[in-house]
């Protein structure tokens, strides 16, 4: 049992230790930052107050303009479609992709494989560029279309990896045998190789689905009037009003709105997987 | 036959789309053209007969899903012989921004940094990724995965900003009084990039460990293997392919990064994600195109050069 | 063999990075806001080496210092961000003695609101956030290119419905607004704001995006008709659209309302290392010359008297970027807003946005 406890600690303690210090504390500043006052030209008021008058120390105003307004729920309801939209059209991509490499002979698949990550090798801003040049013409620029494309075109490696990790995996007997009971094509798609690869959707799916929400440099770029999402809006808060403590506590409601979601995700498949 | 052709017609039709990007005039016929053609394409793979090509479906939708990779890619490279400042048509044919790029020590300084930077944290990030990877399948712990998936969620923004004033307001002043001085630099930043690929390589190796048997680790353990014997000779070579992923993914993120690599960086770090994106209020001129090419050639030299140099290590070795 | 080549490489390539002569005088300045020939006089005439780093936003600029960022010798502030710097204390003084002749710049840029006396600062370039269009077709289809109205009023913008492209800044946008409205761009007064929201929310059906960074390149090729934007892009523009050979010219103006102008000025940051180059640098600055060059080759406003005989007498004779006397009255510069009203704005910015 001891041996058990140290090679726990062994294994899972130095990337512990390094998160805890370069992710949980400067988290943890994060949130008493969304409880203080922003400062006069930007940044955090201090938390003792060097003159009377000033305005010092804890509150919670940032989070009561929050709650105080349905237009914040608003946008992240919206920045949730958007971050949807751009999951399930990434998976679809993805799939027939991930499927082939997995299904190829071995030596092709590493090429494969490289030809899907070297794209992303180059800048992201000059590919989203591209994309102007590419949609300008169409008269499909600023538009939701166009966001969509690009969210699309920045995050479907990262569909298209952990779909196929987890691919490579399968046993081709499984399939050989719904074969050989009678399913087509497509049975033996939706009822053997889907199922067995949630695990990798799942993982494709939580490396779009979040990074969507935080971006802005897309619907800067590529976007209209209407496609302001969550990430601009931390950004602005950031960069343009210098108001830190309504910034982190966006950050803060963002983070938790997608632990739940994600939270609520794994625990629906955990049942998913308990009935197959 | 039919159905090889039928592919033919399909790539043809991506090169005659692509070819429309390009066309000053009649833009829009060429693109019905294209979109006419793949739709040929599929038609002819329909008809097709059925021992031809087992995967033929696979087959035309991952040719798409490739080209819309790669034609921005394409334009990316072709454009960076445009010759004009601001870019945004192509004007004429010139090598110039190639030999501006070369004169360009900041733009040059910027790439090497962002390489170096890539290699060390991806080589962190992976080692540590996989060690939590494994750690979460292993032993269920349940702090560790908030902690490993948390900077997933989080908006880089927020990551970028507590790193910053956890560096300049905790850091600084704690190793301050212990005499070292510590400013923001390439290290820091490497911190960062650290910070957030770590969940990315675990997830993926957590991911491939998720689908395998169980019973080959049993089997090792009842044969005697040490724990790490085990992990040397039967788990790190079935988890290689995902490792492998792991440290691409986070080569890649760090590579890219600009939010969190704007905030850590110190007075004369520059990144060319940095370095591009304040061009951006200006021109974002062929140049940046053109060092984005050469990039995408180093990269895949590195790459071809370390598949040569470590072939082993391409290929699963539990075959 | 391979690890020691390796190991190798990364030495040279972290050798590059950390390598460079003693001599350096590190900068924080807009984007493409100094010609690589100015550099290289200044390298030539200090012996030493001019670093720079860069950004496109003053709050990018105060976002970094305000968590604490340091070294830099030099920045480029803008009015409002120079009050911001003075107010916490993060400028050095002048010296007098060392800064070169002050009296070279013309008398309406200097003692200004944010450092009376020129403490701090002395003033480097301007622009003018403006309107910037597509001379043909706004003939073609009998639009006013004068009046802030164009892009306000849905009489004119129906005519450039999905044509049109707005700053996507807060400050620079409301103003507009207030300026249409006869208000400074300073307004705080929570009526008058919501006034400008009401007016911003009007047109914004008719507008493309809000967009502060590839307007003007999509100005150049034809895509977007009229622009909100500053007078340095249109310049860039301007000479773009005629290289290219494009069939219509890219034009610019100021409203007769009025607009905002941005006041760039070079001050001294207190954690530089070295305020002997910093000064060097601004009296080199003050002579004229290498703000001359940047006005000839970026249209950027010149606050400097000794540069106007070197200035292109066609940039000078331009009154969007050299505006008379009588314009120049109705010109504002942005003062920050307290944070209270900061709060108000972003809270109807956000309203803006969504609805």
């Amino acid at each position: 049992m001891r041996s058990q406890r140290t090679l726990q600690w062994l294994v899972g303690g130095p990337p512990f230790l390094f998160l805890v210090v370069f992710f949980l504390l400067p988290a943890l500043i994060m949130l008493v930052a969304s409880f203080r006052y922003p400062g006069d030209f930007g940044g955090l008021a201090p938390l003792v107050a060097s003159q009377p008058g000033e305005e010092a120390g804890l509150t919670a105003e940032s989070y009561a303009v929050f709650l105080s307004d349905w237009v914040y729920a608003e946008i992240f309801a919206k920045s949730f479609g958007v971050a949807a939209l751009t999951t399930f059209v990434c998976l679809v991509m993805a799939y027939p992709v991930a499927l082939l490499i997995a299904r190829s002979p071995k030596r092709n698949r590493d090429l494969m494989v490289l030809l899907v990550v070297l794209p992303f090798a180059s800048n992201f801003l000059v590919r989203v560029y591209a994309w102007m040049i590419i949609l300008g013409p169409f008269e499909l620029l600023f538009s939701r279309f166009a966001v969509i494309v690009g969210m699309v075109y920045v995050h479907l490696p990262f569909m298209i990896l952990p779909l196929y990790t987890n691919l490579e995996k399968h046993d081709p007997a499984l399939l050989d045998a719904a074969q050989d009971l009678g399913a087509n094509a497509w049975r033996r798609f939706w009822r053997v190789t889907f199922p067995l690869s949630l695990p990798g959707v799942f993982s494709g799916a939580a490396l779009v689905f979040i990074p969507v929400l935080g971006m802005f440099a897309i619907p800067e770029i590529l976007g209209g009037k209407d496609d302001w999402i969550v990430g601009n809006m931390i950004k602005e808060s950031f960069l343009g009003t210098r108001d830190w403590p309504f910034g982190s506590m966006l950050s803060l409601m963002l983070t938790l709105a997608v632990l739940a979601v994600a939270g609520g995700t794994s625990w629906l498949a955990a049942r998913g997987m308990k009935g197959t | 036959m039919t159905r090889r052709l039928a592919l033919g017609v399909e790539a043809l039709g991506i090169a005659v789309l692509f070819a429309s990007f390009l066309a000053s005039g009649g833009k829009y016929v060429l693109a019905g053209a294209a979109f006419a053609l793949v739709g040929a394409a599929g038609l002819l793979g329909a008809l097709g007969g059925r021992r031809e090509l087992p995967n033929f479906w696979l087959w035309y939708a991952s040719l798409l899903v490739y080209a819309f990779l790669y034609i921005p890619l394409l334009i990316v490279v072709i454009f960076s012989f445009n010759d004009s400042k601001l870019n945004a048509e192509w004007v004429g044919f010139t090598t110039s921004w190639y030999g501006k790029l070369f004169a360009d020590e900041a733009m040059l300084q910027a790439a090497v940094n962002s390489i170096l930077i890539a290699c060390v944290a991806a080589a962190i990030a992976t080692v540590l990724g996989t060690m939590a990877g494994i750690a979460m399948h292993r032993f269920r712990p349940r702090i560790l995965p908030l902690l490993v998936f948390t900077p997933v969620a989080m908006p880089e923004i927020l990551l970028g900003v507590s790193l910053l004033i956890f560096f300049l307001n905790a850091a600084q002043p704690v190793l301050g009084r212990l005499g070292i001085e510590f400013t923001l630099g390439l290290g820091t930043v490497v911190i960062a990039h650290v910070t957030f690929c770590i969940g990315f390589v675990a997830i993926i190796v957590r991911a491939r460990l998720a689908g395998m048997d169980e019973s080959v680790f049993e089997a090792a353990r009842d044969l005697g293997a040490s724990p790490w014997q085990t992990f040397r000779l039967v788990t790190l070579p079935l988890i290689m392919p995902g490792v492998l992923a792991g440290a691409l993914m986070a080569f890649t993120l760090s590579i890219d990064d600009f939010v969190i690599t704007f905030f850590t960086s110190g007075v004369g770090t520059r990144t060319l994600p940095l370095e591009i994106y304040t061009m951006i209020k200006v021109a974002v001129t062929p140049e940046v195109n053109a060092i984005s090419a050469l990039l995408m050639a180093l990269t895949l030299a590195l790459i071809v050069l370390a598949s040569r140099l470590a072939p082993d290590l391409m290929r699963a070795k539990a075959e | 063999m391979k690890r020691a080549a390796f190991a190798a490489v990364i030495a040279l390539a972290a050798g590059a990075a950390f390598a460079g002569p003693q001599d350096v005088l590190r900068m924080f300045n807009w984007n493409n806001y100094m010609t690589e020939q100015t550099v290289a006089r200044f390298e030539r005439r200090c012996g030493c080496r001019l670093a720079q780093d860069y950004y496109s936003d003053n709050e990018e600029m105060l976002a970094k210092l305000a968590a604490g960022a340091a070294g830099y010798d030099l920045l480029v502030p803008t009015g409002n961000a120079v009050e911001a710097l003075t107010k916490s204390g993060q400028l050095r003084p002048l010296d007098r003695a060392k800064i070169g002749n002050l009296a070279n710049v013309k008398p309406q840029f200097l003692d200004t609101w944010f450092d009376p006396g020129n403490q701090y600062s002395v003033p480097y370039a301007y622009s003018l956030t403006i309107l910037g269009y597509n001379v043909q077709k706004m003939r073609e289809l009998g639009l006013p290119t004068d009046t802030w109205a164009v892009i306000f009023e849905p009489q004119y913008l129906e005519k450039v419905r999905g044509k049109v492209t707005v700053l996507d800044s807060q400050r620079e946008l409301f103003a507009a607004a207030l300026k249409y409205l006869g208000y400074s761009a300073n307004e705080a007064d929570e009526a008058k704001l919501k006034q400008a929201r009401d007016l911003i929310l009007r047109a914004k059906p008719y507008w493309a995006a809000f967009n502060a960074a590839s307007y003007f390149k999509e100005l150049t090729v034809g895509n977007i008709w009229l622009a909100h934007g500053y007078s340095n892009d249109f310049f860039t523009a301007q000479q773009d659209a005629a290289k290219a050979g494009r069939r219509f010219a890219v034009a610019y103006t100021t409203p007769k309302e009025g607009a905002v102008f941005a006041l760039d000025n070079l001050v001294m940051h207190k954690s530089g290392k070295r305020p002997d180059l910093a000064l060097q640098f601004i009296a080199f600055w003050l002579e004229g010359e290498p703000s001359a060059e940047l006005t000839n080759t970026i249209g950027a406003g010149n606050p400097n008297r000794a540069a106007m005989p070197l200035i292109d007498p066609a940039i000078a004779a331009n009154e969007a970027i050299f505006p008379s006397t009588e314009k120049f009255s109705r010109l504002e510069m942005l003062r920050d807003y307290d944070r209270r009203t900061r709060r108000r704005l972003n809270r109807l910015w956000v309203e803006i946005k969504v609805r």
